[in-house]
């Protein structure tokens, strides 16, 4: 597990991140990602069907105005998906073997080789990901880090309630290793 | 400069840093969730300790355009339980999803799909959760400093310690 580190180091990573942070709140705001997917739905419903839309309270607050829609949130995340695409495709060499590929080692080990098992898992496993960080307002970025780097309570709120419901799903879901 | 442009660039070094930092990778969240490769949560914490000091010394000049998000802790409490679980069995967060989709990762394309699905059904359920479990319980865009009743910088300084010490000397990796 340990025979590959990263292309850079979690102390790298995190210095990176957190100056990232403390830019994007200097230029317009602190970091976050998981109001794009409803600003996505939301843009997606009121081309299809506008009405259905503008009657949902949720739906109607995204997608139409100008500062919702496509605004600096949404091309936030569409830049998260470029840098991907640009630094996987020219440092894959880099990248330890365990990280690469859609079926992870460690999930065909307890779960088996079925792919349909683990696209089901992960297409199951966001579902919750975006309900439950639409409930709470925020997710990873926007509550914990960019939250807890703002000292604001409900991020610290969040933390702690999220780390303890996924520790105790790992482990459930990895009991049999013990 | 324009903001969505700005936004794009931020997003892009956001997600070359979670992809070059194994941030999207499944065995490097699991192994934090099981609670013996702590990559990830030094990761954070270090991200956390600069992020924090970052943004209480631009507010002393008056420069940090702060977003504090509100506390409504029934939604909060509840919606964290739920992320958990679904952290948990997807291997991946909001961001780092789109993350693995760029990568070429069809599980993490499964799991954008999944949050476009669930992200729907958040709306659809709104107004009944809004008055159920938003509402009740909402303490406003509150901060611990506001709580304690103290300049923001003496808190910042030392909870920003606190995170680099968590990450650099307290979280070791266990193995088997």
């Amino acid at each position: 597990m340990r025979e590959n580190e990263a292309i850079i180091s979690w102390k790298v990573a995190g210095l990176a991140l957190g100056l990232l942070l403390t830019l994007a709140t200097f230029l317009v705001k602190p970091l976050g990602v998981s109001t794009q997917f409803v600003v996505t739905d939301a843009i997606a419903v009121h081309a299809v069907a506008p009405e259905a839309a503008e009657s949902n309270t949720y739906l109607s607050k995204y997608g139409s105005k100008d500062d919702w829609g496509v605004g600096y949130g949404w091309m936030l995340v569409a830049g998260m998906f470029a840098g991907g695409l640009i630094t996987s495709r020219l440092l894959r060499a880099k990248q330890p073997q365990a990280d690469k590929g859609s079926m992870p080692p460690m999930w065909t080990a307890v779960f088996g080789a079925s792919r349909g098992k683990r696209f089901a898992a992960a297409f199951v496993g966001g579902v919750l990901l975006l309900f439950g960080a639409r409930l709470a307002g925020g997710c990873t970025s926007g509550h914990m880090i960019s939250g807890m780097s703002q000292l604001a309570l409900s991020s610290f709120v969040f933390g702690l309630f999220t780390f303890g419901s996924a520790i105790a799903a790992a482990h459930l879901l990895y009991r049999k290793r013990g | 400069m324009n903001t969505l442009v700005i936004g794009f660039l931020i997003g892009g070094v956001f997600g070359a840093i979670l992809y070059m930092g194994g941030a999207s990778s499944y065995r490097r969240i699991l192994g934090t969730l099981l609670l013996k490769d702590m990559w990830i949560i030094k990761l954070m914490c270090t991200a956390i300790g600069v992020g924090t000091l970052g943004i209480y010394l631009l507010d002393l000049g008056g420069l940090a355009n702060l977003s504090i998000k509100p506390a409504y802790l029934g939604g909060v409490a509840l919606g964290g339980i739920v992320f958990g679980i679904g952290w948990a069995v997807s291997g991946y967060c909001p961001g780092t999803c789109v993350v693995g989709a760029a990568e070429g990762k069809f599980d993490a394309v499964f799991t954008v799909l999944g949050g476009l699905v669930g992200a729907f059904l958040f709306a659809l359920a709104f107004p009944v959760l809004d008055a159920m479990v938003l509402q009740p319980l909402n303490f406003g865009a509150v901060t611990l400093q506001d709580l304690i009743g103290i300049n923001a910088v003496y808190l910042a300084i030392p909870f920003s310690l606190l995170m680099l010490a968590m990450a650099f000397f307290v979280l070791k990796d266990r193995y088997e």
